[in-house]
């Protein structure tokens, strides 16, 4: 970069950072040495995530600031920086993570194969991730697997590439308990618990299996309520977590940006939908993700398009599918992207705080991690 | 076997202070003499008793070489040099060299008159101190004595803070100090070249941190100052020296034009004197990388902050005033403080770090009553602010030091093993060197492999290889002669003849004789010839010969035959050789001529 380029990239810093002043509380910038498409939370303060080169990659668990996480005397704490607490190495890429609850123990899949890695944490004497088993998967397709936590108190994870090939595993005993009857084999977008036995089988073509593991027959799939989109276009899914005096949710993003939020007891069905304000662009679908806001009502994040995280609120939305504007867009990753060539750099992942309402971590292809707790502008409490 | 000894003084896990001892080459040099700032006993100065237990460190150390003026790096100089007693060279960078003694006179005044304690280090030792400092440029080698050199490379961080290269004979090593790899606003990014230093020792705490970008500290600077102005508060930011302030000022500048800010910002008068003295030396000290409207734009030459005077600290509304000294122990900064610290809307702004003892120290401990002189108890209303913005580096930009350098062993002190397996391991694979992490107190011992350069002279080159045989190779090496001549600082290695000739010494010629009896009958010449032929018949592949001069010669190992005078069949075989290089081979045969001939008859 010349001098003159460095002028003007600080001049467009500059004013983002002057808007950023107004628009968000809290905003950290961290670049990581490698990207990473994976951001898990490990507890109420720690996050790991893992890089997906194609030969040997890090896995790190990093501490979250202190002054981020200080309640009281928030102006007495200097500390900003991450903290590496734990390290370890993966062969291959790593491009699913999930930490099972109440353990020191993660999942990952990389992303080529159905098998998957189980590792341990580390804990206070020692601060190396290390590789403790494998767990075979059913599927050779050569697709990767997505991964779920079990939600009840025996570790489980469930995995898969395509609804044919399921499994619960018993993390305990290596075994399977359980495994998805379907002939289908309908890749898959995403796998959920939506409570101890009952979970979500999501797939790129917009099919969702709610399947209970006590039932026995074999559940069948509601397919997404007929949108303007065509064929070809993919979906991904999240369900939000019950809330009080009603069944949790389900939105879906398709490919070509169409949102539709179902009840979870109604899947075949659209509670309402809205066309998002994104850039189609369909050869970046591996990292579109959409996900509910774990402490603000109504609202969900949706990245994976471009370099930007959009929050919107769907409280607002109608049947009738309409044109809606995010309540507030990231564009941190756009704006400090170091890249030399002027490819836009697009978000590999996102996550909420699991309590803080407006609290997020995102992560794009360039290794830039950035933590961020906006600002709603809107008149109306959110 | 040659090795390189560290050892990080102090004890347990404490981190706080540097002071590290390395031995190598037979040279003791301590790097760094820092003062821990936790404790207020004798645990805050390093514990020498590991370099001797008793009396001066003089004859012990060769040198002593601080990396930059923070206290937890030099402040135990003074107490060490005139306390303990050191009177050899201390050496340190131009800017370091002025702006240390004004730290450590700060640093005295406020342990001793404000806190009271004893046991300290006084004025005039810091004087004496500084007397015995050698000023270090950039990139230039300085020959502390006939082996060791060092010379100072570019650190960031701070101004004038260095990294140091060690070397001596061909043993280096390289310590960091603080630096970052990032360059900031007014300091650039720290560099060094492909040293290859046997050993490469930096702090293990910024293995471990992901940093958060300048530009995010940079905002939350803004975002606390724009708010208090904006609610008719005063900012005041007490600041030491030059460097920071004026990054921050050149900040507020930029900010003030783009937002069409009124509330006026000053500079303490305090300030701008010692800030032209620095701003000379800064001058010359960054013939780095720097953006230009920094080092171009002149001190005080902005639109939108002015010169402070003293009553300005009554007028009503915003603010914002910068002032020394930087830790509110004293003086004008100390005084604005007094003044507006009873209103809520008002904020100050810590930049750095306190020390013990001071009111900053206190107000980001949290505390809210202060007592001041006779008596008067200080209500703390106003908004504290605790902002770092040292520049360090991190995970990352140690791969890239260790990247730029190349040192064959790494070496991380002031931290716990235990918590470090990971970095040690990632160090290891990514770069196939040792990761060294000795506990303070501990010593690390590090085996080099120091390549030791040989001139060979061409004829003895051209001599080995006319030998014959295979050439040279580097995974089959081959014996060679040669006389090893060490003269000054270079080793030759040249013919024997040549070395006598050099040497003008008279070679000696050594002959060995053995004598071997056995009896026979037949006349002398005839048992000659019977040894001869039964030599030729055993010891094939070695040339024998029978001369005319009645000597069997097997190679150049002669046999003379005689009888003795009273018994004609007792006959005496004299073996003579002249002294070669003892070769095996020659050896051998001589055991074997031996054995052959008392063997047969």
């Amino acid at each position: 970069m010349g001098e003159m380029d460095a002028a003007e990239f600080d001049d467009v810093v500059d004013d983002w950072f002057i808007e950023s002043l107004k628009t968000y509380k809290d905003l950290h910038v961290y670049q990581l040495e490698h990207p990473t498409r994976v951001i898990e939370w490990t507890s109420g303060k720690t996050v790991c995530v893992a890089g997906y080169r194609s030969a040997k990659n890090e896995l790190l668990e990093l501490l979250l600031p202190l002054k981020l996480l200080a309640e009281e005397n928030k102006g007495l704490c200097a500390e900003r920086d991450f903290k590496v607490v734990h390290g370890g190495f993966a062969e291959g890429p790593v491009h699913c993570l999930r930490h099972i609850p109440g353990t020191r123990c993660a999942v990952t899949n990389d992303g080529r194969s159905s098998g998957l890695q189980v590792w341990d944490l580390g804990g206070d004497d020692s601060d190396v991730i290390r590789r403790t088993a494998s767990v075979a998967g059913r599927s050779a397709s050569g697709r990767g697997s997505r991964i779920a936590a079990g939600l009840s108190s025996d570790p489980r994870v469930l995995h898969g590439a395509e609804s044919s090939d399921v499994l619960l595993t018993d993390l305990t005993s290596g075994q399977s308990v359980y495994k998805l009857k379907s002939d289908a084999a309908d890749p898959l977008s995403s796998l959920q618990f939506v409570s101890d036995s009952v979970f979500l089988a999501c797939c790129c073509s917009g099919n969702i299996y709610t399947v209970d593991t006590r039932a026995s027959d074999a559940p069948r799939p509601s397919p997404p309520p007929a949108t303007g989109g065509g064929d070809g276009v993919l979906w991904c899914a999240d369900a939000s977590p019950s809330s009080a005096g009603g069944a949790g949710r389900v939105a879906r993003l398709s490919s070509s940006g169409e949102a539709v939020l179902s009840d979870l007891r109604d899947l075949g069905g659209a509670v309402s939908r809205a066309r998002l304000d994104v850039l189609i662009d369909h050869h970046n679908w591996d990292d579109v993700k959409v996900s509910w806001a774990p402490a603000l009502d109504d609202c969900i994040a949706a990245s994976g398009f471009s370099g930007t995280v959009q929050i919107y609120d769907t409280s607002a939305w109608a049947a009738e599918p309409a044109a809606a504007r995010p309540l507030f867009e990231h564009r941190g990753h756009v704006v400090s992207s170091q890249r030399a060539d002027s490819l836009p750099v697009l978000v590999t992942s996102h996550v909420w705080h699991p309590e803080r309402p407006r609290t997020l971590l995102s992560a794009a292809a360039d290794g830039s991690v950035h933590v961020w707790d906006w600002v709603d502008q809107s008149a109306a409490a959110c | 076997m040659p090795e390189i000894k560290v050892t990080p003084l102090g004890a347990g896990q404490d981190v706080g202070r540097s002071c590290i001892l390395v031995s190598i080459g037979g040279k003791n040099i301590m790097l760094d003499c820092g003062m821990h700032m936790g404790y207020n006993d004798d645990r805050r100065f390093p514990d020498f008793s590991y370099i001797t237990q008793n009396g001066r460190l003089t004859e012990f150390l060769d040198c002593v070489i601080i990396s930059h003026f923070h206290l937890d790096h030099c402040g135990a100089l003074p107490y060490m040099s005139e306390m303990v007693g050191y009177d050899g060279p201390i050496y340190m960078t131009h800017p370091t060299k002025a702006i240390c003694p004004i730290l450590l006179e700060d640093f005295r005044k406020i342990t001793v008159d404000k806190k009271g304690e004893t046991n300290f280090f006084t004025s005039q030792m810091i004087k004496d101190c500084m007397k015995k400092v050698i000023p270090l440029n950039l990139h230039q080698t300085v020959q502390v004595d006939d082996e060791l050199e060092i010379k100072a490379y570019y650190a960031g961080h701070v101004l004038g803070a260095a990294m140091v290269h060690i070397k001596v004979g061909s043993e280096s090593v390289v310590y960091t100090g603080d630096y970052n790899m990032t360059p900031d606003r007014h300091l650039g990014a720290a560099w060094i070249d492909k040293c290859r230093p046997d050993i490469l020792i930096s702090e293990s705490t910024y293995a471990t941190t992901i940093r958060d970008s300048k530009r995010c500290r940079e905002r939350d600077f803004l975002k606390k100052v724009h708010e208090t102005i904006e609610r008719g508060g005063k900012v005041l930011i007490p600041v030491f020296a030059l460097g920071r302030a004026q990054e921050l000022c050149i900040l507020l500048e930029t900010f003030w034009e783009r937002m069409n800010l009124k509330a006026p910002i000053y500079f303490s008068t305090g300030l701008t004197e010692k800030a032209n003295h620095y701003y000379k030396l800064f001058i010359t000290w960054t013939n780095q990388k720097i953006r230009k409207t920094f080092v171009q734009r002149n001190m005080f030459e902005f639109k939108h902050i002015k010169a402070f005077d003293r009553s300005y600290a009554d007028n009503p509304g915003p603010m914002v005033v910068f002032a020394t000294p930087g830790m509110l122990h004293a003086g004008q900064s100390l005084q604005i403080f007094k003044k507006w610290a009873g209103n809520e809307k008002n904020m100050v702004i810590m930049p750095g770090y306190c020390v013990q003892g001071t009111i900053g120290h206190k107000i980001l401990n949290g505390q809210r009553k202060l007592e001041m002189e006779g008596r008067a108890t200080l209500d703390v209303k106003l908004q504290v602010e605790y902002m770092s913005f040292s520049a360090h580096a991190d995970a990352k930009g140690i791969m890239q030091l260790i990247r730029m350098a190349e040192p064959r062993n790494m070496l991380l002190v002031h931290g716990e093993a235990a918590k470090m397996e990971f970095l040690k391991g990632k160090i290891e694979q990514e770069f196939n060197i040792n990761c060294y992490m000795p506990a303070n107190g501990e010593t690390e011992t590090v085996t080099t492999n120091p390549s030791v350069p040989v001139d060979i002279s061409l004829n003895l080159l051209k001599r080995e290889m006319a030998l014959g045989g295979p050439l040279p190779d580097t995974k089959k090496p081959r014996t060679m002669h040669g006389t090893l001549i060490m003269k000054e600082n270079s080793l030759r290695l040249v013919s024997p003849e040549q070395a006598l000739k050099e040497l003008g010494l008279n070679e000696h010629q050594l002959r060995f004789t053995c004598r071997v009896q056995l009896q026979d009958p037949h006349s002398d010449s005839d048992t000659l010839h019977r040894i001869y032929t039964h030599l030729k018949s055993v010891l094939k592949g070695y040339t024998i010969q029978h001369l005319p001069d009645s000597t069997v010669m097997v190679e150049s190992i002669v046999i003379k035959l005689s009888s003795s005078a009273e018994d004609p069949n007792t006959k005496v075989l004299l073996l003579s050789w002249s002294y070669q290089v003892i070769d095996l081979s020659y050896s051998q045969l001589l055991l074997n001529i031996r054995k052959k001939l008392t063997c047969s008859r």
